[in-house]
């Protein structure tokens, strides 16, 4: 137990969540209200239990199908890294956020779980697939040569102030927001995940993926642009191609 | 006259290479000169700036979509082991 739980490092971090809107940041908030739900975490209280599970058990989830063969295995994996968050707890020291810890937990967990299952499997190639190279915008949107090279040819058209609210509040496009979410190569869901999803902060990611902030910030962008193409696309209502 | 004199400020950097920035450019982690750069282009360029607005969109909804699996299918187990740490050591250590 104390191999799996030493095995995430846990790091101290400040950062600001710079730029968020104040109204639907959830960073700031997750990050204060953990150290109250850590406090009745230790004293066994239930519900403080239920509310950690609840709020990271979805995403976990998703996370640990990427390493995984199926979603039975991935339940299997996310089930063992409670057992092995339950059972931490006592020894969590706060150096980093609980949630980093538990992700930590669970990466490890589904590392293990999927080198085991795809022994046949190049992994290391696996995992780097998607990471760089490609343009993260279709480069047919902007002039190709002449004067105005680089620059758009075929800008994006404004959305409305409302068109966050719009958004979650169609079932269309929350469905096709996580369709392009979970067509995202594991590289760049886990990022989006991590730090959009779970607001987890920049250097926390970096620590749990163990990449650079420079690697992070491709692969957030690329997976944000994959996101936004598929808004942009519901918007228009043309028929999705994720 | 921004427009009329502005082409030699709009192609300092692209609109193609202000993209790749803008993640990074949204959580400020972009260094001073850079930063600036980019806020120049800003300031003289709608495509970029609705780009800049729809990835920040994007990134704010991601975080508040409804979440898929609530509770693990066996909650009752781990609520039982965490009861059962609980009465083993109150004080969590």
């Amino acid at each position: 137990m104390n191999v799996e739980t030493s095995a995430v490092t846990e790091s101290v971090s400040h950062r600001m969540v710079a730029g968020r809107k104040p109204e639907l940041s959830q960073s700031a908030a997750v990050a204060n209200g953990e150290v109250a739900l850590l406090a009745r975490l230790r004293q066994g209280n239930e519900g403080a239990f239920d509310e950690l599970v609840t709020r990271h058990h979805s995403a976990l989830i998703r996370m640990a199908m990427g390493y995984v063969a199926d979603r039975e295995v991935a339940e299997e994996v996310v089930q063992d890294t409670w057992m092995v968050v339950i059972e931490g707890l006592g020894r969590f020291e706060g150096r980093s956020s609980l949630q980093t810890w538990i992700f930590g937990i669970m990466i490890h967990k589904a590392k293990d779980r999927g080198v085991r299952e795809k022994r046949h499997m190049n992994f290391s190639s696996f995992e780097s697939a998607d990471d760089e190279g490609d343009e993260a915008i279709d480069p047919s949107r902007f002039h190709q040569s002449g004067e105005w090279a680089g620059h758009w040819a075929f800008p994006p058209q404004p959305w409305d102030d409302q068109t966050p609210e719009k958004l979650l509040a169609s079932q269309q496009a929350v469905t096709a927001m996580n369709r392009a979410i979970e067509a995202l190569p594991r590289t760049l869901k886990d990022v989006l995940i991590l730090r959009d999803v779970e607001g987890v902060e920049t250097k926390e990611v970096c620590d749990i993926l163990k990449i650079t902030e420079s690697n992070l910030y491709v692969r957030l962008h690329r997976a944000r642009e994959r996101v936004r193409q598929a808004v942009e696309t519901h918007l228009e209502g043309r028929p999705s191609a994720v | 006259m921004a427009q009329e004199e502005g082409q030699p400020i709009l192609s300092e950097i692209t609109c193609q290479e202000i993209t790749q920035w803008v993640s990074a450019y949204l959580d400020e982690h972009v260094a001073d000169e850079r930063k600036r750069h980019i806020a120049l282009h800003l300031a003289i360029c709608a495509g970029c700036e609705t780009y800049v607005k729809q990835i920040a969109t994007v990134r704010d909804v991601v975080g508040l979509l409804p979440k898929a699996v609530k509770q693990p299918a066996d909650s009752q187990r781990l609520r039982q082991a965490f009861v059962a740490r609980a009465k083993r050591s109150p004080a969590g250590g």
